[in-house]
């Protein structure tokens, strides 16, 4: 049964049109599921850190389901650095990428870049991009803060390197990995698991040229594209004119930066005119360590914040990002920092502090707009991990996701529970106790949430988390590039900020000492990682939270006795049961007696 | 004459099927009563009775198997009426059930509150005790701490417990002791211990599937007991079982213990049902089994004549829902169906749902104060349903108030109310096709090689252009289509599993280890066999299968063990060949230089139950005429003068080609324009969009 589409001089029909974007969709979707099942890494199997996306031969993003936002906004940068970079491309071609200097996020998210041809002709670039266990840094760490360079980092460069010709795998190139990268089996089954997702996604973009016919194909492209950017310009002209302007800071790193990265951003809306104007120019210079953004990873870090105060269901694809524009500073740390400065935690740290000051800059234009700042920072529980397995009879190195930040308050909602950090959302997966003691030597004690933690708010952002691990055979090392333990999440509306998070080494014998936020670290075995994570931040006035939810709160342990009485004012009576009831004046008077002591 | 019933009482409607062991089948069907589900099982059975030209009490009394499907489990989970339920775990990690596993679906979305744990977390209580990955004990169970808690628990009035705990998998006497406690402080207190239950790998599956299954032991127990005492005393003396959601049927005390299995039993059914028409019909092998309601459609398969089955069966959306992990029938639902509501999102697009009008006030068309456009609405437009007709006559449809909802539409989208229409029918059908897609080829199933099975009231409606759109070109339709799950039911099998968990690679492969998990597997299924009355030994059989993966994956793809496996020597090669193909074929890539880890050995006992098969009819070498004409829409631009079939009158063999609409009591038929409607020699109907022009009896149109 052949499918009977005529191409018409006249533009698409909206039927057809979703009927074809909803299929490329469902192709990144099963790209997805392949590299999520078929991965090795826990940071790949479990805690789903990769993203598939589709572009246009003429680099733009066109499709990306589920991805994160931090890896799929700059895909289109990629595959331009792939079409300029090779004029032979050809059927059965496959690239390397991580050269955050070309169009990718940071060294460590490999992205395999497919060409896909049909009759003929180049119509799609697929890419799957995944963050990877291990890149061969000098130290065994994937989030290198202090590398003062890139030759410090350390890591193996691809600057959109042909891993495969005429489908056949290039193997001086994976002999190459594997020399460098730590573990470098796991390696190899992440390397297969990414080269299987893209073949997926070029079978089922070749099976979708051949039901609707190469015009076709190539009119709704057009077409999807200008019916994406004018959904955005739809949302863009439902905004206030205003121009906003906030700031926010990275934390200290002791002792390059001892006052930390302070951040600004300028945003023009011009509602009349459809567009967005975003300035990043007023930013510190270009940074001597790691945690520089590079040009995918400052403009995802913006398109995200905006997304979030936008009504969800935009496609996220170059077409909506058209009305948007950027402006970046050359030999600045946001978005167009100079060779040779290491961008290698350019994903997570500035980037999430900017998709904060992004988001909630719009709480500017009023209750109902913005959202609060999330909670950040990799802390003890999304260390880097590596040693040696006595039970294996070999090393293992692996990024943990043993535990997240609280998510934001928002107008309509408290902060998501398992949201991880501001560039995640929630998208990703968190990995399971016990996956993490089969695969790895470690003890986990404990993996609790911490109640009275969320910054409170007429909606409260989401606790943090207390997390307690350790080796069980064998010496430990964790490298943790820690944001979130001096500038917290801030509160809008009179929300208040989060909590801020905290790292410790527990002795054998309990003695606990603080560790700094970016730090290095090596256990013995009975000795103990603690942390807590940094949760995140209120929207709105306490005191105008429903008195019903605090006291759901209360009795669910999100929020403690002592907090709805002082921070919520909300009076609550216990009876002799153990049950609570809301003490109505009494709460009234409460709240008139905080709201005036200020 | 002996008969077999089968009933599957759904949130709207019980559905009754009887067979009379002469190979015909009689449907009954009647509206739920919750309070006391044998009153609808009653009514129901009334409507068979009167076409059996009998009665209810000597149906029953003749009655020798009676099996029976509920979503009693299901709905009390959706409306979260179940027990009140305490759950017991590790010290440290009370959050389990809050946390789950992450995962959300957009990650602009803040409008969306984060989900609330399966129970609540002021009724978990922390053990303490601590095993760790290799079953070590790295700190043993605090009874005194514990019998404490217990004494707490007593106090606060729970009705069950869930009891999870870390690792009890690698070792479980942390939670048999728990059990002893549970029974020397609470007496007769409701109790689910994880790994007797479901013996896997990751705490918050295991977690979410105990405590699911704790809290539904109170209600089901009760339940079930009402009901076969209600059965008794109508005179049913018969053997009575109850199905489950891996596709088979299982004792009521057996049911009682492990409640779960009900939960999703019903939809679980259609394939059962799917395949053995299938047989009948001998349309292959592979099949893919939709059934469309009014508000969900339905998506199972059957590969290689086995049913497939998953271990991920979310209550509720994926990632915040909550997670059953049995293996069961894998069934995929969208919310795509008859009321599902049209809308124009704000770039000027169509879309259809999620939202639906539900039955009230239901479709305009059912003119109970609906004005939102609905699928079923677009099909009134398009002259696809008679309204006179609907639901055989039984539902007054106000074509007026369909017009004019979807007449708004198409002013908003500058079309015509029939392209309008049209579209609406074609955006549903690409979420069913979406649908299935996720279900074959993201498990590298290609629907071509598939044949369709539609069940369900809306089944004829868009299944051909649907089949069409996937390159399927075979869809078979039961005449008893609308009662799919119950039809399952009549052939359903008695089916037990049991699983283990057994770490091992294929480099140093336990071989002994895993002949003794195998030979104690199969020891358990034994032991269950020997009452089961009606088993005779030709007709029943066990088989094996494995967990396995790469080393380092964290993913399973389950194999199957070969029958020699059994005399205890397994051989490794041919499981790690098994491994890498299955690798290959969902995965696009093998890895020949891995090693592949094996973790849990699953054996499963199935127990053939006598069928009734379906009779079949002489063909007929007579055509009927079409009872009536109208012009309906099929999107070429045209409305074209279509004829209208009665399908009880049609006799075996005829083929009638699209364009063309066949009305049946439960269902309406729509052929489109180049397809063709066969009625098969048991009165069913296969669909086919290249019909054999040799083979073409003239239908008088």
């Amino acid at each position: 049964m052949s499918k009977t589409v005529t191409k018409s001089d006249e533009s698409l029909d909206p039927v057809q049109m979703a009927v074809m974007a909803n299929r490329l969709d469902g192709i990144v979707r099963e790209m997805s599921n392949t590299l999520l099942r078929a991965g090795r890494s826990a940071v790949i199997s479990s805690a789903r850190d990769f993203s598939c996306s589709i572009a246009t031969a003429g680099n733009e993003l066109l499709s990306s389901a589920e991805g994160l936002p931090g890896h799929i906004f700059g895909t289109q940068l990629m595959t331009k650095s792939m079409c300029e970079l090779h004029d032979d491309l050809a059927e059965g071609d496959a690239f390397l990428h991580n050269d955050p200097y070309l169009g990718n996020t940071h060294p460590a998210d490999h992205g395999f870049l497919v060409p896909v041809f049909f009759e003929g002709t180049h119509l799609f670039t697929v890419c799957a991009k995944a963050h990877q266990a291990d890149i061969g840094n000098s130290i065994p760490t994937t989030y290198f803060v202090g590398a003062r360079d890139v030759y410090e980092e350390g890591s193996l460069i691809f600057p959109c390197v042909r891993i495969q010709r005429g489908y056949e795998t290039i193997e001086d190139i994976v002999r190459m990995c594997q020399a460098r990268i730590r573990v470098p089996e796991q390696w190899h089954g992440d390397f297969l698991a990414g080269i299987g997702s893209a073949r997926i996604g070029e079978r089922r973009l070749v099976e979708f040229c051949q039901t609707y016919g190469k015009d076709l194909v190539q009119q709704f492209v057009k077409e999807w594209l200008d019916y994406s950017e004018r959904c955005m310009v739809h949302e863009i002209r439902q905004l206030p004119a205003a121009k906003l302007h906030n700031t926010g800071a990275h934390d200290p790193f002791d002792p390059v930066l001892p006052d930390g990265v302070p951040l600004s951003i300028a945003i023009d809306i011009d509602p009349d005119a459809g567009k967005i104007d975003v300035d990043l120019t007023d930013n510190p210079d270009s940074l001597p360590c790691g945690l520089n953004l590079s040009e995918a990873s400052a403009t995802s870090g913006v398109l995200n914040g905006i997304f979030n105060c936008l009504n969800s269901g935009i496609p996220h694809n170059s077409g909506s990002f058209r009305p948007v524009e950027l402006h970046f500073r050359e030999n600045c740390a946001i978005g167009a920092p100079r060779f040779p400065h290491s961008c290698s935690v350019s994903t997570t740290n500035i980037a999430d502090r900017l998709v904060n000051m992004t988001q909630s800059a719009f709480a500017a234009l009023g209750d109902g707009y913005g959202v609060a700042e999330g909670g950040c920072g990799l802390g003890v529980g999304m260390a880097v991990v590596s040693g040696e397995d006595p039970r294996r009879d070999g090393r293992y190195v692996n990024r943990l996701m043993a535990t997240t930040n609280g998510g934001p308050a928002a107008s309509k909602a408290d902060g998501w529970v398992t949201f991880a950090i501001p560039v995640i959302a929630g998208l990703m997966y968190r990995d399971s106790v016990e996956i993490d003691e089969l695969k790895y030597p470690i003890h986990i004690k404990t993996m609790r949430l911490v109640p009275g933690s969320g910054g409170a708010g007429r909606h409260r952002g989401a606790p943090n988390q207390e997390v307690i691990y350790g080796p069980r055979f064998a010496e430990l090392t964790a490298v943790i590039p820690c944001d979130g333990q001096v500038y917290p999440a801030k509160g809008v509306l009179g929300g208040h900020d989060g909590s801020l998070g905290a790292s410790y080494h527990l002795d054998a014998e309990g003695r606990a000492t603080k560790l700094p936020n970016i730090t290095r670290v090596t256990l013995k075995p009975n000795e103990w990682l603690r942390g807590l994570d940094t949760s995140g931040a209120g929207y709105g006035d306490p005191l105008d939270r429903d008195p019903e939810q605090v006291l759901h709160d209360v009795l669910e342990r999100w929020e403690t006795e002592d907090r709805a009485h002082n921070v919520y004012g909300v009076v609550l009576t216990r009876h002799t049961d153990g049950t609570f009831s809301i003490d109505e004046t009494g709460t009234v008077t409460r709240r008139a007696e905080l709201r005036s002591n200020g | 004459m002996s008969y077999r019933i089968t009933v599957d009482t759904g949130g709207t409607f019980t559905d009754v099927v009887v067979s009379d062991g002469s190979g015909r089948f009689f449907v009954g069907k009647a509206l739920t009563t919750p309070e006391r589900s044998f009153d609808g099982i009653r009514s129901a059975l009334a409507v068979a009775a009167e076409e059996m030209r009998t009665h209810v009490g000597s149906i029953l009394a003749d009655t020798e198997l009676l099996i029976f499907g509920t979503t009693r489990a299901t709905n009390a989970i959706v409306t979260r009426s179940t027990a009140k339920t305490a759950f017991l775990t590790t010290e440290g990690f009370p959050d389990i059930l809050v946390l789950k596993e992450g995962g959300k679906f957009d990650a602009h979305d803040f409008s969306i509150p984060y989900p609330e744990p399966y129970i609540a977390r002021r009724h978990t209580y922390e053990i303490p005790e601590r095993i760790d990955a290799e079953g070590g004990v790295v700190a043993p169970l605090d009874r005194d701490r514990t019998r404490t808690t217990l004494r707490d628990v007593a106090k606060e009035g729970f009705q069950a417990i869930a009891v999870c705990l870390i690792w009890s998998i690698a070792n479980p006497e942390h939670e048999l002791a728990l059990g002893g406690l549970i029974e020397e402080e609470l007496g007769e207190m409701p109790y689910t211990l994880s790994h007797q239950l479901i013996p896997i790998l990751r705490e918050y599956r295991r977690a979410s599937t105990t405590a699911i299954d704790a809290s539904l032991k109170p209600l089901m127990r009760g339940y079930l007991n009402q009901m076969e005492s209600d059965l008794r005393t109508a005179g049913f003396k018969g053997e009575l079982l109850v199905s489950t959601s891996v596709g088979g049927c299982m004792h009521v005390a057996e049911i009682s213990e492990r409640p779960i299995h009900t939960v999703k039993s019903g939809p679980a059914m259609a394939p059962v049902a799917g395949r053995i028409y299938a047989e009948t019909e001998n349309v292959g092998a592979n099949l893919i089994v939709c059934d469309s309601g009014g508000t969900t459609f339905d998506v199972g398969l059957v590969r290689d004549n086995r049913l497939v089955k998953t271990r991920d069966t979310w209550l509720g959306r994926q990632w915040v829902g909550d997670l059953i992990s049995m293996s069961t029938v894998d069934v995929r639902s969208v919310g795509a169906g008859g009321g599902s509501i049209a809308w124009v999102d704000a770039g000027g697009l169509l879309r259809v749902g999620p939202n639906s009008a539900g039955s009230i006030p239901g479709p305009a068309c059912y003119g109970r104060g609906g004005t939102e456009p609905t699928v079923t609405d677009a099909a009134i437009v398009l002259e696809y349903f008679d309204p006179e007709f609907f639901v055989g006559g039984r539902m007054p449809i106000d074509a007026d108030a369909a017009a004019s909802a979807i007449q708004g539409l198409a002013r908003r989208i500058d079309k015509s109310p029939e392209d309008t229409a049209f579209g609406i029918l074609t955006i549903a059908n690409e979420l069913m096709i979406r649908a299935i897609q996720e279900i074959t080829i993201s498990e590298g199933i290609d629907p071509r090689e598939s044949t369709i099975i539609a069940g369900g009231g809306a089944a004829g409606l868009n299944i051909l252009p649907i089949a069409q759109e996937l390159g399927c070109n075979r869809v078979l339709l039961p005449e008893t289509a609308s009662a799919l799950s119950a039809c399952g039911m009549q052939f359903a099998q008695i089916i037990k599993e049991e699983s283990a968990n057994l770490v091992t690679r294929s480099d140093t492969f336990d071989s002994e280890g895993v002949a003794r998990t195998l030979v104690r597997l199969r020891a358990t299924l034994d032991e269950f066999r020997t009452p089961m009355a009606q088993a005779k030994d030709q007709d029943i059989a066990i088989s094996f299968s494995a967990e396995a993966r790469y080393e380092f994956q964290v993913w399973d793809l389950e194999i199957p063990i070969p029958g020699e496996a059994l005399s205890g020597s397994v051989d490794v090669e041919t499981l790690v060949e098994e491994f890498h193909r299955a690798h290959e074929r969902v995965f696009a890539v093998r890895d020949t230089s891995s090693v592949v880890e094996f973790l849990n050995w699953k054996a499963r006992l199935t127990i053939d139950l006598p069928r009734n098969l379906p009779l079949s009819r002489d063909i007929a070498s007579t055509s009927l005429p079409p009872s009536s004409r109208r012009n309906a829409y099929f999107g070429s631009g045209n409305w074209i003068d279509t004829p209208i079939f009665r399908g009880q009158e049609l006799p075996a063999g005829s083929r009638i080609e699209g364009p063309a609409v066949i009305e049946i009591p439960t269902t309406t038929i729509v052929v489109s324009p180049g397809m063709t409607a066969e009625i098969t020699a048991t009165g069913n109907f296969l669909l086919q969009d290249r019909p054999d022009a040799t083979e073409l009896q003239d239908i008088a149109v």
